[in-house]
């Protein structure tokens, strides 16, 4: 049942930034495609593979998973086990809701973990210029998919705390 | 004492350079704890349960693990200058001299063990080197022009070797070689014997020549540093004891692998040639200097790796190698 | 408390967790952060265990090209050359008894020479066979039963990258493994063919009572050529396009992508609207799946610290039981193993302890890749980590069914293949026939 009131501005903007990291993910996924499409007709037909597409995928796939995931539990695709809580919500809808806020919190909780323990590794990396590839041939600097794992993690962090949000205006 | 020591690798054991572990290191230094009235009992995680090819040094430098198998190769962005010999092929084959040589320029040359300290871990020896590079083909190279156009795979920094070459330098990994050459995505690999025989790449690549590309080093023990500087002076001697033993028992299991291999796919029917030195001499000559480029842009930043390139060349050629290219001084 | 403790512990509190409905990766991962900082008694140590995994563990060139098996598999279904295949497949089996179901099996098969991987098959024909089976007349439960349990067929035919993943850990000839994983598949698919025919006729609470005898299904030999060609087009291209050389068996996703997608426009069976609906799906069921993946490789290297898999892989190494001894433990643990964690993560576990093990014993290591990728592939549709089940109910769009109906409906298909793999492991030349 949709909620008949409009969202609050915030949650708009949320979900529209969401929407965007979801955008871009998708891209990202047909750029992979064009570029293993680039380095096997290179070699088969021209004898001149792309250099770095192993690296570029190896990279993209971290970036992919974590521009799309805050849009996956917006759209309620994230993995649960709905039986238990839907039987509470009919008998017990204040504890059930209680629950999944607590279960909301655990989310957040681990997902700034995650996020504030790559902050230094993506410092690191930022000062030192890591890169993946080997040098003289193809490398490419880790940096910006460490970022995008930041970002990503943070905009997840927010929508567990807008499914707060929403639980507590119902 | 009692400690407790998680060991780390990113291969399974199949690969000698994780064998040396049971085989070599944890018995050696349990012993000599044992000697001094220690107990000790090793966690060991191999073959990407822990931390995968590549990740080890991250895992140690985390303190997931306490010991590692830092690999430079996997990891050329963390250790660099370490990547010193897969920038200057055509030195040597021997890996006993090319793994002293190593171990040497960790001990004398600060920049090599500083770039352990940056991330937070400390070398302990036991250089992982691999036996001489060779060309693993479907078709027989008698000259250098037959490389022209053909798809050849190499690993990494390697890939580099192919430059001037007319080969087709191709990105592949050991684990892939067999199935890429049966069905012809490439038509010949770069690799070294010790792989090439448990690989059966002699069945897809019965051509086997050896241009004596040359040994090199891939990664070494590497340890925790807060770990280790909290260590009993007698206790580190004790890991290093270890060290040493595997290092020893590495290559020489190594270099008895290396002389059965070659014989054992010539047997199996592979031709094994031996290239020519103007063949050899040429196929150097016609190179871009990787090395210098490297050295430049690493010097660059900070590391000196021009310094490091010196003295490793100095070194093997004062132990009486013959480079084809003295990549230092041109 | 032990290590050990701690890990048999973590087990039981992430298994609560998910029943009460906890997300399953953040349960995974609160396991994963409470059970290092226990095991190692630093919360630090716990928070770089996490970071680290989130950044690494699925960063590689082999979980890269998931993405693009998944597009593959989408732009086919959009395209409606997924549809083909299962009115093709129906059309064959249509006067059988839970004829849709055979369908939907031989579909799979069909569908898994094209793909390297099983959820890429489980999201495909959630969207193509569950609606129609349930429109005639079968039960919720059996259609997202069948789906999932003909979609690890995606991996035991070839293409699969579990078989290459074995390859990588244990040296062992990927084409060997390839060749070695099609007499299985097609004898799982043939052993699901009469399950399911069986259970039509025996079981009809659990199927439904489908509605039979119709000519709807039927198609003229012109309809047949017509909805069969794009698909043996594609099939050709992937197969031909590996062992021709032209590509690597991680590449196929990507080169089947290019030629679904080349192929639908070509038929003008796609406009770029719907490719790109089609995108925003498949980012959707990647970043599910993968942060599932990670979620359980984080779980994975908390369990190797706590000991649990080194100390059950010494019993099994030390329990002096001879080959089949040692063989029915290992699977026994790889079932167990399956429960709580994916594919990968069982496989970079187990494989390295078990191979010192069985190698002295004069073991065929592809047959015993097969066997492990049959154990590994049952985990897919067990509860309560069955990736296969997750990403049906991440692909459904129907809350009427849930996580525990599919789970339910997937059991007789995983004790079916419990059957499967007993008969492999009794008789290895169903594995092994292929290769000289
Ligand atoms: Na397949
Ligand atoms: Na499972």
């Amino acid at each position: 049942m949709p909620d008949p009131r409009p969202d609050p501005a915030p949650l708009r903007l949320l979900d529209a930034v969401t929407q965007g990291l979801n955008v871009l993910g998708s891209a990202l996924i047909l750029v992979l495609m064009v570029l293993f499409g680039l380095d096997v007709g290179g070699r088969v037909l021209f004898n001149a593979p792309v250099s770095g597409v192993p690296e570029l995928v190896t990279l993209s796939i971290v970036a992919i998973v974590f521009l799309q995931i805050p849009q996956a539990l917006r759209s309620g695709r994230m993995t649960r086990s709905e039986g238990f809580l839907t039987m509470l919500h009919a008998r017990a809808p204040v504890a059930a809701r209680w629950i999944e806020t607590l279960f909301d919190l655990i989310g957040i909780a681990v997902l700034w973990i995650i996020v504030s323990t790559t902050w230094p590794i993506f410092a690191k990396a930022w000062e030192s210029n890591e890169f993946i590839g080997a040098l003289g041939d193809f490398t490419a600097p880790v940096w910006p998919v460490k970022l995008t794992l930041m970002v990503g993690g943070a905009m997840l962090i927010a929508q567990f705390a807008a499914r707060i949000w929403r639980r507590h205006l119902q | 004492d009692d400690f407790n020591v998680t060991i780390v690798a990113g291969h399974p054991p199949v690969f000698r350079w994780v064998r040396m572990m049971p085989e070599a290191f944890i018995p050696t230094v349990t012993a000599e704890l044992t000697k001094l009235g220690h107990t000790v009992t090793f966690s060991e995680q191999y073959g990407g349960a822990l931390a995968k090819v590549g990740d080890e040094l991250e895992a140690v430098e985390a303190g997931l693990a306490e010991i590692g198998a830092c690999s430079s190769l996997f990891d050329p962005a963390k250790l660099a200058v370490q990547n010193v010999t897969y920038y200057t092929p055509f030195v040597s084959s021997d890996v006993r001299l090319v793994g002293n040589v190593v171990n040497d320029l960790h001990a004398n040359l600060p920049a090599m063990t500083e770039a352990y300290a940056e991330n937070g871990v400390v070398y302990i020896g036991a250089p992982i080197t691999i036996d001489d590079y060779l060309v693993m083909s479907n078709f027989p190279i008698n000259s250098l022009a037959d490389l022209q156009g053909r798809k050849i795979a190499a690993p990494g920094a390697a890939i580099n070797w192919l430059s001037g070459t007319g080969a087709v330098g191709v990105a592949g990994n050991l684990t892939t070689y067999y199935n890429e050459i049966k069905t012809g995505v490439y038509n010949g690999v770069i690799v070294f014997a010790s792989a090439a025989l448990p690989g059966k790449l002699y069945e897809v690549a019965p051509h086997i020549t050896r241009f004596g590309l040359g040994a090199q080093y891939s990664g070494s023990l590497c340890a925790n540093k807060d770990w280790w500087d909290g260590l009993p002076a007698e206790v580190r001697t004790a890991f290093l004891a270890g060290s040493a033993a595997a290092q020893d028992w590495y290559t020489t299991d190594l270099e008895n692998a290396v002389t059965g291999a070659l014989a054992k796919m010539a047997e199996a029917g592979a031709t094994v040639t031996e290239a020519p030195d103007d063949m050899r001499q040429a196929w150097a000559d016609g190179m871009d200097n990787a090395a210098k480029k490297w050295a430049t842009e690493l010097d660059a930043q900070g590391k000196p790796a021009s310094e490091i390139l010196k003295t490793y060349m100095d070194a093997m050629r004062a132990a009486g190698a013959k480079p084809l290219r003295n990549w230092d001084q041109e | 408390m032990t290590p050990f403790e701690i890990g048999l512990l973590s087990l039981a509190g992430m298994g609560a967790a998910v029943m009460l409905g906890l997300f399953v990766p953040i349960a995974l991962i609160a396991a994963s952060y409470l059970g290092v900082w226990a095991i190692k008694g630093s919360p630090l140590l716990a928070s770089k265990l996490l970071a680290l995994s989130a950044n690494d563990s699925i960063s590689s060139y082999f979980f890269g090209v998931v993405p693009l098996f998944v597009l593959m598999g989408f732009i086919v279904s959009e395209a409606g050359f997924g549809r083909d295949a299962f009115d093709v497949a129906n059309a064959l089996f249509r006067k059988l008894r839970g004829g849709l179901g055979v369908g939907t099996v031989g579909a799979n098969a069909i569908f898994a020479a094209i793909t390297g991987i099983s959820i890429a098959s489980a999201a495909v024909f959630t969207r193509i066979a569950v609606p129609q089976m349930i429109r005639h007349g079968y039960t919720p439960r059996f259609a997202v039963g069948v789906v999932a349990g003909s979609s690890v067929l995606g991996m035991l035919i070839p293409p699969s990258l579990l078989l290459i993943l074995f390859g990588i850990l244990s040296e062992q000839s990927i084409g060997d493994l390839f060749l070695a994983g099609v007499g299985p598949g097609l004898l799982l698919a043939v052993a699901y063919a009469l399950g399911i025919v069986a259970m039509a006729i025996w079981w009809p609470g659990f199927v439904g009572t489908p509605d039979r005898d119709s000519d709807e299904g039927a198609l003229t030999p012109g309809q047949f050529l017509a909805k069969g060609l794009p698909i043996a087009l594609l099939i050709g291209l992937v197969l031909g396009g590996i062992y021709a050389g032209f590509f690597t068996p991680v590449e196929a996703g990507a080169m089947g992508a290019i030629g679904a997608l080349l192929l639908g426009f070509g038929m003008r069976r796609l406009t770029l609207r719907r490719l790109w609906t089609v995108l925003v799906e498949t980012g959707l069921v990647t970043a599910t799946v993968c942060f599932l993946i990670i979620a359980a490789q984080m779980y994975s290297k908390m369990l190797a610290l706590s000991g649990v898999p080194a100390g059950i892989g010494q019993f099994a190494a030390n329990a002096d039981l001879g080959l089949w001894g040692v063989m029915l433990i290992y699977v026994g643990i790889v079932i167990a193993m399956g429960m709580i964690l994916d594919s990968s993560s069982i496989m970079l576990i187990l494989v390295p302890l078990m191979l010192p093990v069985v190698v002295p014993m004069q073991v065929d290591l592809v047959w015993f890749g097969i066997v492990t990728v049959i154990a590994v592939e049952i985990g897919l549709l067990t509860p309560p980590f069955g990736l296969s089940v997750f990403v049906i109910k991440a692909t459904l769009d129907d809350p009427s069914i849930t996580l525990a109906d599919i789970f339910a409906g997937a059991l007789p298909f995983a004790v079916i293949m419990l059957a499967v793999l007993g008969l492999v492991m009794a008789f290895p030349p169903i594995a092994t026939f292929l290769i000289q």
